[in-house]
């Protein structure tokens, strides 16, 4: 897998996965470690899941995911339900 | 008293200036140039870190990382070619980084970080890591 060069799609989700662990920094402690273990989970999943030239699919994960960011950045987001949104959803 | 401090104010400037200039050639060796930055004061951030102390860091994050085993890891070790770690996983690690020197590392820098020697390397050259 790209180890070296990273396509234009490859660097949003990586880009999207480094803004929920951003966005983690600002929970509590405990909140923090539930949100990187499910954001962690769901997006190795779909590593492996996702067909990598299923562009639409994946056009598609990344707005839903932007959507979720947004809403987890909100500080009073206590994070569990609107997470619990990204495992059901996807 | 306005004029004292103008005036303080003018000579640091001056003395920033002449003492950066004649310090560039002398960049090679590490020791001098950090001594020279700790005679100004707080507010010039600008000191870089220890490479070898850089690198003893960086290897502790990556072998703390619940991913990795250990004993692969090395001062050369690349992220995925030798620790098996995938681009996901890569992200994690160079977030890790960012928490342990304490400053934040931007897209398109993180995305090339992709084994330990450039982690070190950009980690060392970058005046805000601590």
């Amino acid at each position: 897998m790209g180890a070296t060069k990273l396509s234009g799609m490859q660097k949003q989700v990586l880009s999207l996965y480094r803004g929920f662990l951003r966005a983690a920094r600002s929970k509590t402690t405990e909140d923090r470690r539930r949100i990187e273990m499910i954001v962690s989970t769901e997006f190795h999943k779909n590593s492996k899941e996702v067909d990598r030239k299923n562009f639409q699919y994946i056009e598609y994960l990344l707005r839903l995911g932007t959507k979720q960011l947004d809403q987890l950045k909100n500080p009073d987001m206590v994070s569990i339900s609107s997470i619990k949104v990204v495992t059901s959803k996807t | 008293m306005a004029a004292r401090n103008a005036l303080l104010r003018h000579l640091r400037v001056n003395v920033n200036a002449s003492l950066l200039k004649d310090n560039i050639g002398a960049r090679e060796s590490a020791l001098p140039f950090t001594v020279l930055l700790r005679r100004f004061s707080d507010e010039v951030r600008g000191s870089f870190l220890d490479k070898s102390d850089v690198t003893d860091r960086v290897i502790s994050v990556v072998k703390n990382f619940q991913r990795v085993d250990p004993s692969k890891v090395t001062p050369k070790a690349h992220f995925h070619n030798d620790l098996g770690l995938d681009s996901l996983d890569t992200v994690e690690v160079v977030m890790a980084f960012e928490e342990e020197f304490g400053f934040e590392i931007p897209d398109n820098e993180a995305d090339k970080i992709q084994s330990i020697d450039l982690a070190v390397e950009f980690i060392s050259s970058h005046p805000q890591a601590k």
